[in-house]
């Protein structure tokens, strides 16, 4: 049912979009909310008229993303572990299977005194700090089989435990990190004690090609996985253009293995600010948007507290920032599936050309930044490109997060330079924890790395590239030799198979086919052609999707087979 | 402006895709989702093709071509990867050519032939037809469905009726009516535009099923009578039983450009019912009705109207026309009644 005051709320929220349909992801999280945690056909027909598009319109953006319930009863909390590979790699089967055992459900059913909902979900950008339980909004992270039976113990009783976050972290660059550790480090009075608005302040001192000169000269490539430079992404805005420009922060972080981004919003939100705005007067944006994946809720309001703290204090003077959070959806990590996600519509690329700098949000010319790079700008207009070239070196320059999770002692997020080597960063992160039998080192959509290849490996662009893999989004992952590679591959396409958006045949059946001929062998019921069969998908997907999924889940899959073959065929029999 | 398509050079319009040049030319590139009418959509990636300078492959229903332009389409790697998007389709949905209603006018088949496929490598699955009935006229199998969106953006972008759209996502996305109803039970007026535009046998003309093949009907272009618009029809006529067994809307009509209502698409019955009027039928005095010829006809309406008319006046006749006439039928015939009956009294169904 929709209330008087859902519409009163969701009528607010209109208000803050240049488009009202943009505001059609927020309603349905309200309706659901007021709601038991579900939405029926006819909320969807209530919300339809009251947007004035049609029901399948609704229907279908509310069946895209998961985190909408449609016409579907969960349990007044719904556990949600994550099961992707950080979460395989450091336990969250076990939880799930004590999850199982306790409540005395399956995954996907719900207790019978309806109190609880089990369910198996992909990754929730929490990857040093699994296993993760998600319970309905709030995440609880570093779970163990004691302190699930606590959590459970306290959710029977009708209450929420305290969040309890703990994430190792280290800095060898004292940049992006600059301010972990301090206490209310979200603040805008200690960010500012400690020097930040220093460098949006001398930014608008600059001209705009000032700016943009500065950010080309430092070479700086995009952090988000495809690394192209931010500079030249800028420069393809079109000249004398009469249109709003729109700048975006692509905060959905959801590539396996890839939990940096967080780090800075939850704990730095104001220099993410502070760099976006820095952005806004290279490229003359006035509306920007930050799009969070739906999951970080609370992140999302650490983000909106502060950007009323920096607006209260006229740091951001014309400049609005809207915190858009998404509900459920890896491929809205892809630009342009993104900009349709804040048009209110089904996360699907479109197709390129026109690029966002041309026709993106709106059909506005639109930079679309992931939230490091963003972050990073505050430190290059501050200090000179020259000081930020002293990290890392040419085609590779600055510092970077990378994120390190699965067999490691101390998994978590390490600030270096470009180019550490990958046996210095496992050192940070306490060294592996068991025998090394491969590594994923750019996010679950690069190539699988030996321990051969992997001993004289750089993380830089470069020497990744030399390797046969990519730096992609900088997420670790450290996989010992308990794991069966073709178990984790299944769980790799199963990731992919599940949040194809389903447009591309090659990406929505090819998927879907491998998740099939994968379970066939690992049933023992396999033969030669299942691994023929798949390698015909892998080898001929590259580059013929409209998006990178094509690629993103070929990679791995294909790596994995050609790497240890050897497994694979084992499962014959 | 010329093209290389396949080391051989083709004339190509300005503004034409190379898709577009390549099939005015005669060469056949595979496509599911591309459609004259909804325009490239990009998805099901059959019609890639290769063009030098380009990195990849391209879809040829979205790339422009340009002069000079080097395309391949008939190589190797452009092949496999054609045969990749055939196959995943062929065995991931129910195509069996064998029983389909689509046989002979299917894209799928079509590109399954000339790729040389003859059944998908990848199944893992029985399937079973997913069949929505609940529609008077159209049929969906969701099992043969392969996510083109062709009947999507047809009915939100041509016919504006704003019903289907893709729910869900991955391999589960299907075509959804309203909040997912039975097409019957949907906001759905059965205009049929799904149905004409759907490549495959997904969405089909229900009263058509079990009724022939496609190639054994002969194709008759005629103008709908139902109303003034004058869409143009392509009936699907079966010469062995003389009955029209479908029509489809003419695809390149300037007054429809293929798209019916549902009376003109599906409103048929009445041209081979046994209650049909052939000849017109006057009432004797005994109050039966009996059959009698044109002349007869007409010259008792012209006795009997004349009679009222110069006995009571020419205001006490009113003529009523009717929509399912031509202009041309309107015209004459507020002409008959003004200028033979005298009166004013004259007006027409449509403005009821």
């Amino acid at each position: 049912m929709v209330t008087k005051q859902m519409f009163s709320a969701i009528n607010k929220v209109m208000q803050k979009y240049p488009d009202k349909e943009s505001a059609l992801l927020p309603a349905l999280t309200i309706v659901q909310k007021g709601n038991n945690n579900s939405l029926t056909n006819d909320d969807i027909k209530e919300i339809s008229s009251f947007f004035g598009i049609s029901m399948s319109k609704v229907y279908g953006v509310a069946t895209h993303y998961t985190m909408y319930n449609i016409n579907k009863k969960v349990g007044k909390y719904h556990l949600q572990v994550d099961t992707n590979i950080p979460g395989t790699l450091m336990g969250a089967r076990e939880i799930l299977k004590h999850l199982e055992e306790i409540l005395g459900i399956k995954v996907g059913q719900t207790t019978n005194d309806g109190l609880f909902t089990l369910s198996s979900v992909e990754c929730l950008a929490s990857c040093g700090t699994c296993p993760v339980i998600q319970v309905n909004d709030v995440y609880y992270e570093n779970m163990t089989n004691e302190k699930v039976d606590k959590l459970i113990e306290s959710l029977r009783k009708g209450v929420m435990p305290e969040q309890n976050i703990e994430y190792f972290y280290g800095t060898e660059c004292n940049a992006l990190f600059k301010n972990r550790g301090l206490k209310n480090s979200t603040s805008l009075e200690v960010y500012k004690k400690n020097g930040g608005y220093k460098a949006l302040a001398k930014a608008r001192t600059l001209t705009p090609s000032d700016i943009l000169k500065e950010v080309k000269d430092s070479n700086i490539r995009g952090r988000g996985g495809a690394g192209f430079p931010t500079g030249i992404k800028w420069g393809f805005l079109p000249k004398n253009n009469k249109k709003p420009v729109y700048l975006i922060c692509n905060a959905d972080e959801g590539e396996p293995g890839t939990f940096k981004d967080r780090q800075i919003m939850e704990y730095d939100p104001h220099l993410l600010i502070e760099g976006m705005t820095i952005a806004a007067l290279a490229i003359g944006a006035k509306n920007l948007f930050i799009y969070i994946r739906g999951e970080f809720g609370w992140i999302a309001d650490i983000l909106e507290n502060a950007i009323k703290e920096a607006k209260d204090d006229g740091l951001l003077q014309d400049i609005n920032i809207i915190v858009h959070r998404g509900a459920g959806a890896y491929v809205c990590g892809e630009e342009t599936a993104l900009i349709e996600s804040i048009e209110g519509k089904r996360g699907q690329p479109r197709m390129k050309p026109p690029f966002p700098a041309v026709e993106g949000l709106y059909r506005c010319p639109t930079i679309v930044n992931n939230v490091e790079t963003l972050a990073s700008l505050p430190y290059i207009i501050e200090n000179g490109a020259e000081v930020f070239k002293k990290f890392g070196f040419e085609g590779n320059y600055g510092f970077k997060l990378f994120g390190v999770s699965g067999g490691v002692n101390k998994p978590g997020v390490y600030e270096c330079p470009m180019g550490i080597s990958f046996n210095k960063l496992i050192e940070m992160a306490g060294g592996v924890k068991g025998n090394l039998k491969a590594a994923i080192v750019g996010g679950l959509s690069t190539a699988i790395l030996k321990p051969d290849e992997l001993k004289d490996l750089d993380m830089d662009y470069d020497s990744c590239a030399e390797h046969g893999t990519a730096l992609g989004s900088g997420g670790v992952m450290v996989i010992t030799d308990e794991f069966s590679i073709p178990e984790l591959a299944l769980r790799t396409i199963e990731f992919y198979a599940h949040e194809s958006c389903g447009q591309c045949v090659p990406c929505k059946e090819g998927t879907y086919v491998i998740v099939q001929s994968l379970k066939k062998l690992l049933a023992g019921h396999g033969k030669q052609k299942d691994i023929d069969n798949i390698l015909f998908v892998v080898n001929n997907v590259s580059g013929l999707t409209l998006c990178p999924v094509g690629d993103a889940y070929s990679i791995p899959i294909k790596s994995m087979i050609n790497k240890f073959r050897d497994e694979f065929e084992a499962l014959i029999k | 402006m010329k093209i290389t398509l396949n080391g051989k050079i083709i004339e190509a319009k300005q503004g034409q895709t190379i898709f577009q040049a390549a099939r005015d030319n005669g060469i056949y590139i595979p496509t599911l989702c591309y459609h004259e009418k909804t325009g490239p959509a990009g998805k099901c990636r059959a019609c890639v093709v290769e063009v030098e300078g380009m990195r990849g492959l391209q879809t040829s229903c979205s790339v422009l071509a340009k002069d000079g332009m080097v395309v391949t389409s008939n190589s190797e790697n452009v092949l496999d990867a054609q045969r990749l998007v055939v196959d995943l389709l062929l065995s991931t949905g129910r195509h069996n050519c064998l029983s389909c209603e689509k046989n002979g006018n299917c894209d799928l088949q079509k590109a399954a032939y000339y790729l040389g496929i003859e059944v998908g490598s990848f199944q893992y699955a029985d399937m079973k037809p997913d069949i929505d009935d609940s529609s008077e006229f159209i049929q969906i199998d969701r099992s043969k469905c392969i996510s083109c969106g062709r009947c999507i953006a047809a009915c939100n972008n041509v016919v504006v009726n704003n019903v289907l759209n893709f729910g869900y996502r991955g391999h589960e996305t299907q075509i959804v009516f309203d909040t997912n109803l039975p097409m019957g039970g949907s906001s759905c007026v059965q205009c049929g535009e799904c149905s004409q535009l759907c490549p495959v046998g997904a969405i089909i003309d229900k009263r058509a099923v079990g009724k022939g093949r496609e190639w054994e009907f002969d194709k008759v272009e005629t103008i709908c009578p139902y109303c003034g618009v004058g869409c143009n029809l392509e009936l699907n006529v079966d010469r062995k039983t003389n009955s029209i067994v479908k029509i489809r809307g003419v695809e390149d009509a300037p007054t429809n450009e293929g798209m019916l209502c549902v009376k003109g698409r599906y409103g048929f019955d009445f041209v081979g019912s046994d209650e049909r009027l052939t000849t017109p039928l006057i009432k004797d005095a005994d109050g039966e009705f009996r059959e009698a010829s044109w002349e007869e006809a007409t010259d008792l309406i012209v006795e009997k109207l004349s009679f009222i008319r110069d006995t009571y006046g020419p205001d006490t006749i009113m003529g009523l026309t009717s929509a399912k006439a031509t202009n041309e039928e309107n015209y004459t015939f507020q002409k008959l009644i003004r200028t033979a009956l005298k009166t004013n009294n004259v007006d027409h169904c449509a403005r009821l």
